[in-house]
């Protein structure tokens, strides 16, 4: 029996994932984007790599998807990581009070925190707000976006998966059962359409995941959600450092490299191909990042971004979980041969690559299991290094 | 799909002599490969001057009598220039290339340069009043 | 806040079989954005068949490099502000000595294929990373960070690079780069693949890498000491042959 042909549109985390996943389950891997790997919201990602800690309180189930995949990302892909854990620090009354059901919510959750003297939390991190009130040492860290999903793109690759990068998906290729059969792609270096065959067609676009599912006439409930992120110019940390309140705006500043990036913001927009930086949320991230590091006030912007989260659910802005969601559309509208998966945080990926492949192996009888968690990736070099 | 036009190749060492969007330390490298270049003529045309003498007394001074052309001089005080320049730079490449002064590279080259200058006008004064 | 500019974004162009050409657009910029954010508005409004490449725009990823008005940059970090003025051009051209995949966009295999074979680092100790002028106050337990490499392997040196320019064979400045902050105690084995004639020795000197570095990297400063660690190494083993 031949290899079964999975189509992937969207070359972000999700993709390349899930490329990953099936290829190491005996799949014929074809991943096509309109840009390069992580040209979308993926490359625009944060680039925490989250304990759970933030999630621990409202949203467990987010939780515990992100404790697990961060001690197994860590194993699995550590050329993308900076491992140095993270804090939560207190600042007020209101942050104090919080910490209790912080407490008892990383407890439920697994998520392994220990709580330390504001002194010490100084000692550990000079450049925090020396008016600290208390703090906890997690395990976040910090991951590279581009190299994190181009580590997953290269083991694909060399499992026989192939990338076709600045391909767009112009339409889905619909039999006469209204099931879906390939993707009409255009090769955006040559101008050349063709059209792209398969045995289903996984969308895998985020924030996009609607548009493409129009496509074929099915409903995808994803609100992309763009926030604003900001880059300085100095490594203030070298850990993650979290405000230990309920999720809000610039409460998260993550050192990498030699920056710190404050993020984000959260707000709704209609035309997601393109979203402008707006100065009034820049300035937000300001005064949020100077108060947990106020080194930031006096610090040099060398960056300001906009990345747009797809958000699943009902729920209005931070009040959406952040957990993710693979949708058959044989059974929500009715559309086979066509499966998304949206939704998640960029810690997650693997799972959500792993679920989206139990969905496809299931629709086509594929009895293969997933072996992601036990499989070291390989250099995200060999991605560019080796061919097709 | 490759495209040859933006590979390298050997053929395109013209792109050593492009000054369009060069900062200083490029300057000096295309500075020192024109000198080198016209050194090596000017080389090869005192071999052949050299030539010339070995021709016998009325060769000896028909050229004698060439070198108080004014042309000839300048010529001559291009050549100090190149040979001053490209040593000058020169003792700067070596000096980098054993680690001692890479921070402070362009700040040598200018100082470098200055001191050319001078020497340069020294003996441009000089060759032009004797 | 800065009042908008007029300028004119000159495109490289080049589409698979087809003459390379510059295609001109004119937009109303913030002179305080970015010239990656110019770009990208090419594409989103006035012309979806731009390709080009970008991912974190935040100089992390070193997907966005882009000669702009002649000189290396990485467009995500460049203010319109310090490339031109009201009324102005922004010439943006892909990347020197890389093949063209299409547009700005260029194949950068053969600079991931060298950084493997001299085994660059992409994560190290932060003290190995050379961080320099430290905040005076950082903890002694610096030893036990590791963190993300400075190089972003974004080409920018080996497009500015005339030697590069010249030869496809000469491993370039981030390679050696690379290679440097391995070291050659660590991988003696290196040794033979940086000290040969498309090695160190092929760099003459022209500092431009350095000087379009966007990351701190320093790769000029990396050639030469790397140079005094094969001159270190060749002596040794001289001597200590038995």
């Amino acid at each position: 029996m031949s290899k079964p042909h999975a189509i992937i549109v969207g070359a972000g985390f999700t993709g390349t994932a899930t490329a990953h996943d099936l290829a190491l389950r005996g799949f014929d891997v074809t991943v096509i984007d309109r840009g390069d790997i992580c040209n979308g919201t993926s490359g625009r990602t944060h680039g925490l790599l989250h304990c759970g800690g933030r999630y621990a309180v409202k949203d467990q189930e987010s939780a515990i998807e992100c404790i697990d995949e961060n001690m197994l990302l860590r194993k699995i892909v550590p050329q993308a990581i900076e491992p140095n854990g993270g804090l939560f620090i207190a600042l007020n009354e209101s942050d104090l009070q919080y910490g209790e059901v912080f407490i008892e919510g990383c407890e439920a959750c697994h998520i392994p925190i220990e709580e330390i003297t504001p002194q010490k939390a100084l000692q550990l991190e000079p450049n925090l707000n020396p008016g600290m009130l208390a703090a906890f040492l997690v395990p976040d860290g910090t991951f590279d976006p581009l190299r994190l999903a181009l580590s997953f793109a290269a083991t694909a690759k060399k499992n026989g998966a192939k990338f076709r990068i600045y391909t767009e998906a112009k339409s889905l290729i619909l039999d006469g059962k209204g099931t879906v059969v390939g993707v009409d792609i255009l090769d955006r270096a040559s101008n050349k359409q063709s059209e792209l065959r398969g045995d289903i067609v996984v969308n895998a676009t985020g924030a996009w995941a609607g548009e493409i599912a129009e496509m074929a006439g099915a409903d995808v409930p994803v609100k992309p959600t763009p926030g604003v992120m900001v880059a300085y110019e100095q490594r203030f940390v070298q850990r993650a450092i979290n405000r230990l309140n309920k999720p809000g705006d610039g409460d998260i500043v993550v050192p990498q490299r030699r920056m710190v990036i404050v993020g984000t913001s959260s707000f709704e927009v209609s035309d997601l191909d393109y979203v402008p930086v707006f100065e009034d949320h820049v300035k937000l991230m300001l005064e949020r990042g100077a108060e947990l590091i106020p080194g930031i006030r006096n610090a040099k912007v060398r960056g300001k971004y906009m990345a747009t989260r797809p958000l699943i659910g009902g729920g209005m802005g931070r009040s959406s979980a952040r957990t993710f969601k693979c949708y058959d559309h044989k059974e929500t509208d009715n559309v086979d041969g066509l499966v998304t998966i949206t939704g998640g945080k960029a810690t997650t990926l693997r799972a959500m690559a792993e679920k989206t492949a139990d969905v496809v192996c299931e629709k086509l009888g594929v009895n293969t299991p997933c072996t992601t968690k036990d499989v070291q990736l390989i250099s995200y070099r060999q991605y560019y290094s080796q061919p097709n | 799909m490759e495209n040859k036009r933006n590979k390298p190749s050997p053929a395109r060492f013209w792109m050593w002599f492009n000054p369009i969007g060069r900062e200083t330390g490029g300057w000096a490298f295309i500075l020192n490969r024109v000198t080198a270049l016209g050194l090596i003529f000017y080389l090869f045309l005192h071999l052949i001057v050299l030539g010339q003498l070995a021709k016998g007394p009325e060769g000896y001074d028909g050229f004698v009598a060439l070198m108080h052309n004014p042309y000839v001089i300048v010529g001559e005080l291009l050549v100090v220039a190149a040979g001053i320049l490209h040593g000058l730079n020169g003792i700067r490449i070596i000096l980098t290339t054993f680690g001692i002064g890479v921070t402070y590279q362009k700040t040598l080259f200018y100082t470098l340069m200055a001191v050319a200058l001078i020497t340069i006008l020294i003996f441009g004064i000089r060759m032009f009043t004797a | 806040m800065s009042q908008n500019w007029n300028i004119t974004l000159k495109v490289s162009r080049q589409k698979e079989g087809e003459t390379p050409h510059f295609d001109e657009y004119k937009m109303e910029v913030n002179p305080d954005e970015y010239v990656l954010d110019a770009v990208e508005r090419v594409w989103a409004f006035m012309d979806r068949t731009l390709c080009y490449r970008h991912a974190c725009h935040h100089s992390t990823c070193g997907a966005c490099g882009m000669r702009v008005n002649d000189v290396e940059k990485l467009t995500c970090i460049t203010y319109i502000r310090d490339m031109t003025h009201d009324g102005g051009t922004l010439k943006i051209e892909p990347l020197r000595n890389f093949p063209i995949i299409s547009d700005l966009a260029v194949d950068m295999g053969t600079l991931y294929s060298r950084l493997e074979s001299v085994g660059a680092r992409s994560v190290l100790p932060a003290p190995e990373a050379e961080i320099e002028n430290p905040p005076a106050t950082w903890s002694a337990d610096d030893g036990q960070y590791i963190r993300l490499a400075d190089c972003i392997e974004c080409g920018l040196c080996i497009s500015a690079c005339p030697s590069a320019a010249t030869s496809d064979e000469y491993l370039g400045p981030a390679i050696l780069a690379g290679a440097q902050a391995n070291g050659l105690k660590r991988n003696p084995e290196l040794l033979a693949l940086v000290d040969c004639e498309h090695g160190v020795w092929r760099c003459h000197s022209a500092f431009e890498c350095t000087a379009v570095c966007p990351s701190f990297v320093d790769p000029a400063r990396r050639i030469m000491d790397l140079r005094t660690q094969i001159i270190k190494e060749r002596f040794t083993r001289l001597f200590h042959k038995a």
